[in-house]
């Protein structure tokens, strides 16, 4: 230790240990009890300060540890326990970046610590500082050299980096070193021996990976993965037999994964037809596997005309008269094909008309009849889905069938369920709404129907009847059932929610959802840290890699840029309607005049008529917390239930920000990081960075759109308004910068 | 068309689990938080099997809609010394019923349990009233009734605790040419500083806590794994 800090009595070393103690078994009252006592006699004992901090830190006050903290490291800079603490303040406040940096100072200071090292090493592979995380590890297996995990992880780091020959070196250094044949119950050896096969296939030497992967997969008990391993090594190397050979033995595992028919059909030969020999392939797997779907509804996709038409039949009449609710769920994806929708609308219509003889030759009357009321009212169920879909839409005769389908079933909720479907794509959505409570009623114990409810009252923008329902499903503790929704991660719920609020133009709860869901995915994002370390000692690498990977492109998920794209449509919402956020007022006179333009007096109005509603649905909401309160009156003790209370329900200070275009741009970076590829994305990405003066991002989104889309509805307006900034050129936009635009733009600026 | 694919398959689809939560979400009323399913999927990322339907050419990677799943696991201390599996939560669309998918599901885990884990049965709890549920387990797999958990559900309602046999799925020990396996601990295997953790982690789990008392369901869906390894290597100021 360099320098001498003030030290203590061996009564109060001995205490201090206590102090630690206790805050690892998360005693903090025992804890802060502990470091009062010696801080009494030793008032600027670093160390003990720095322990106050950590512990006062995990009671939630974070200000004040932190502050002292500082006082803590002022007394000992030299103090690794005092930096060691700093960095963990700041990793409980998820600033990385400076945890790493209080974590080195620690290290520098106390070279061989291992805690440290083991704290800096994992904050350092969440922050994918691939190099530093190798060095850290390259240190703790230097440290503890007989521990399998710290081999692994240092072939984890270099894997990441990119470095693939030297993790498969660390790995098979390991190999080399034991000294007794693994059993086949060493699950960690085993996944160790397949992490390195994954490792050689990653780099590309997809030869050397199958000779590995020959040599020890047998004994293995991933019996799955070696087999789904070896086939793709074997299709890549154009092995085309073999690999046939491994596809066959994997649909015999498992007849129902498209991956294995497309590897067994393209190692065949016969990607690309000839037809009669991939219909010949599939009847052979269809005659193999008598219960699987997929080789009979996978020919549908690639044959035409009449045998399709054929084949279409014979599908068709096997699942209905099964009376299998989703045969159009998996049909439908053939209506791209115009000729496809038309044959199979012409043989449902015929199946409902019954000009179809009955094929159940020779069984009982009884029995017949009853299958046979089974395939009329799956008919007239695939009929009336079919007309809902929106490439054979016809909702007359939807809405035709629905009740055909209610009059055989008038308790089935399906039957009620498409009805409301249909109510739904007539715009009505509070018909469409009520219909599906009708269908809920059916079946209250079933979450799905209710689910579907709740969905549709929410489109019907009446969302304290929606929330009533999704409650008769949540927990209702102390914060009520949104609060059960939000803690429970429901995105579909807060997406649907904040939609609806949008479309009435309540953009404080509309952003207050959208960034609910912001703070889901930041925790999802979060969640990762733990398992840097539980998954070494658990084992399961590969699950591990893949995890890593998967968090990093965690916001490209639909969930994301769904939500995404309307909480930037609400913030431009709000910048271009700034009286929004007193409340919902009705965007003036449909379209006749833009925002802005109303008279003075209408304005007033409107306003105060906002005013009074904010004020109004506040005042409610407080008395149902006081009612709520009153109703649990003393809560237990456990402290387990004391979840602080939301400050903000309402998204008062979200919709109240200064720079609404800025704060965008938390959800529309992301969005146009991870999916470019949705025209949606560039289009909010156009609109806000048009307000932003970022012309030049403006004009990027604007490529994207037209590579996307030329023929996109919005294009030419967007092309207008870029066109019209180069011609006012305003100050934001210097000539060098113009002069790229019309450069990159050319003709669409034209 | 409905593909029944490992959540682990090669390659991986962990990046589904988002969407298998709001298909829990959707479905059931038991839930989780995404940790508990990250929990699952890289403790035994070999037991949980997702069905999901892929657009017209859809390919891996892509978000296909996630129309069921299986979300299983080991015992992590199990009482009786055997290795087990169990199932956390089974559950298929609405609108994919009477496909047989559950079924499908069911059975390509229970057999990942027997050869990846050696496990010697799975056992599962499902509502009395769940007619359907109870109709594919004990009919169609050949689940057996233990007994009856009282009061197991938040809501009041008692659950059959089911178990059923695997030895059959197991890899023989004659199979595979190896000196002198003992496979009799599964808990070892897993490397000697796992143990600690298991014990805590059984804490974790959503569906067994429930059996105590709410508080404790929260406990482990609040906390999730990053209170079991806290617990474990919490250790940060030891040598202090």
């Amino acid at each position: 230790m360099a320098q001498a800090q003030q030290q203590l009595s061996h009564k109060d070393g001995a205490l201090f240990r206590q102090v630690v103690r206790h805050f690892e078994n998360k005693q903090y009252k025992k804890g802060l009890k502990a470091a009062e006592q010696i801080l009494r006699k030793n008032p600027n004992h670093a160390d003990t300060q720095a322990m106050k901090a950590l512990i006062i830190g995990s009671q939630g006050q974070t200000e004040e540890a932190f502050a002292l903290a500082k006082i803590a490291l002022n007394n000992n800079m030299k103090s690794h326990v005092c930096w060691h603490v700093y960095g963990l303040l700041y990793r409980s406040e998820k600033n990385y970046e400076e945890a790493i940096k209080a974590y080195k100072f620690a290290l520098r200071l106390e070279p061989d610590s291992a805690p440290i090292q083991r704290d800096l090493a994992h904050l350092q592979i969440q922050m994918r500082d691939y190099e530093g995380y190798i060095q850290s590890r390259r240190n703790m297996l230097q440290q503890r050299s007989s521990i399998r995990q710290n081999w692994t992880a240092l072939a984890i780091a270099h894997h990441l980096a990119g470095n693939y020959e030297d993790a498969e070196n660390v790995l098979t250094t390991y190999e080399e070193t034991m000294k007794t044949k693994p059993s086949r119950s060493d699950i960690e050896h085993w996944e160790a021996v397949l992490y390195k096969n994954y490792i050689i296939a990653e780099s590309g030497d997809i030869q050397k990976a199958l000779d590995h992967l020959e040599a020890v997969g047998k004994k293995s008990p991933d019996v799955q993965a070696v087999m789904e391993m070896r086939a793709d090594y074997l299709a890549r190397l154009g092995r085309n037999s073999e690999a046939e050979a491994a596809y066959a033995a994997l649909l015999e595992r498992n007849p129902d994964d498209s991956a294995y028919y497309d590897g067994f059909i393209e190692s065949k030969g016969l990607k690309d037809g000839p037809l009669s020999e991939i219909q010949k392939a599939y009847q052979e797997l269809a005659d193999r596997f008598p219960k699987a779907d997929m080789p009979r509804r996978r020919p549908l996709d690639v044959l035409s005309g009449d045998d399709f038409q054929q084949a279409a039949d014979a599908y068709l009449q096997r699942m209905l008269r099964k009376g299998i609710p989703s045969t159009f769920a998996n049909i439908k994806h053939l209506y791209t094909d115009e000729s496809k929708r038309d044959i199979v609308q012409e043989l449902a219509e015929g199946y409902a008309a019954g000009n179809l003889g009955s094929q159940t030759n020779g069984a009982a009357e009884n029995g017949e009849s009853k299958e046979e009321s089974r395939f009329k009212s799956s008919v007239f169920y695939f009929l009336a889905q079919h007309y809902n879909y929106k490439l054979s839409r016809n909702l007359e005769k939807a809405l035709d069938y629905a009740d055909k389908c209610i009059e055989l079933e008038p308790k089935s909720v399906d039957f009620h369920a498409v009805k409301a479907r249909a109510y739904k794509h007539k715009g009505d959505s509070v018909k469409a709404a009520e219909l599906m409570d009708q269908a809920r009623s059916l079946d209250e114990k079933d979450r799905a129907i209710n689910t579907k409810c709740t969905k549709y009252q929410l489109r019907a923008d009446l969302n304290d009847k929606a929330l009533e329902t999704a409650s008769k499903f949540t927990q209702n503790k102390t914060g009520g059932p949104l609060s059960d929704l939000v803690d429970m991660q429901s995105v579909w719920y807060l997406t649907e929610d904040g939609q609806s609020y949008l479309r009435q133009r309540k953009l404080g709860l509309a952003l207050k959802r959208f960034h609910q869901i912001l703070a889901i995915f930041d925790t999802w994002q979060e969640d990762q840290f733990d398992f840097h370390n539980f998954s070494l000692r658990k084992g399961m690498i590969r699950a591990y890699v893949d995890m890593l990977r998967w968090e990093d492109r965690l916001r490209e998920h639909p969930f994301f840029s769904n939500m995404a794209v309307s909480a930037v449509k609400a913030y431009i919402l709000l910048f271009d309607n700034p009286d929004l956020v007193h409340g919902p007022i009705p965007d003036s006179i449909n379209g006749v005049s833009k925002s802005g333009e109303t008279s003075a007096a209408d304005r007033k109005k409107a306003l105060k008529k906002a005013k009074r509603e904010q004020e109004k649905m506040e005042k409610i909401e407080a008395e149902k917390k006081a009612a709520l309160k009153a109703a649990k009156s003393a809560p237990k003790s456990e402290d387990v239930d004391n979840k602080k209370e939301d400050p903000d329900p309402f998204g008062k200070t979200l919709v109240e920000t200064k720079d609404p275009l800025k704060e965008a741009m938390k959800f529309l970076g992301p969005l146009l990081e991870l999916s470019p590829q949705l025209v949606e994305a560039q289009c909010v990405g156009f609109e806000l960075y048009v307000r932003r003066k970022k012309y030049l991002l403006a004009t990027k989104c604007l490529l994207a759109i037209n590579a996307l889309d030329s023929k996109h509805e919005r294009l030419p307006q967007y092309r207008q308004q870029l066109k019209q900034v180069l011609a006012d050129k305003p100050a934001d936009l210097s000539d060098q910068v113009a002069d790229i635009i019309k450069n990159e733009a050319g003709d669409l600026v034209l | 068309m409905v593909d029944v694919i490992p959540v682990s398959s090669y390659p991986s689809h962990i990046s589904l689990l988002p969407s298998i939560q709001q298909c829990n979400l959707t479905n059931l009323p038991e839930n989780y938080f995404l940790k508990y399913y990250l929990y699952h999927a890289l403790t035994w990322p070999q037991l949980s099997f997702v069905a999901v339907v892929r657009g017209r050419g859809g390919k891996p990677g892509a978000y296909p809609k996630v129309v069921g799943y299986v979300l299983a696991k080991m015992e992590e201390e199990p009482t009786d010394g055997v290795a087990h599996g169990h199932i956390t939560s089974l559950s298929v669309m609405r609108t994919h019923r009477r496909l047989g998918i559950a079924e499908k599901l069911m059975r390509m885990s229970q057999r990942a349990m027997a050869e990846m884990f050696n496990a010697e049965y799975v056992s599962l709890h499902v509502r009395m009233s769940n007619v359907a549920a109870l109709h594919l387990y004990r009919d169609t797999l050949g689940f057996e009734v233990e007994k009856v958990e009282s009061k197991y559900y938040a809501d009041g309602e008692d659950a059959y605790a089911m178990k059923m046999d695997l030895k059959s799925l197991q890899i023989k020990q004659n199979e595979v040419e190896s000196e002198k396996d003992d496979e009799q601990d599964e808990g070892d295997a897993v490397g000697s500083l796992g143990n600690k953790v298991d014990g805590a982690a059984a804490q974790a789990d959503g569906e067994e806590a429930k059996k105590e008392k709410m508080i404790k369901v929260k406990v482990g869906q609040r906390l999730g794994v990053g209170d079991l390894v806290e617990r474990n290597e919490g250790s940060t100021t030891a040598q202090y």
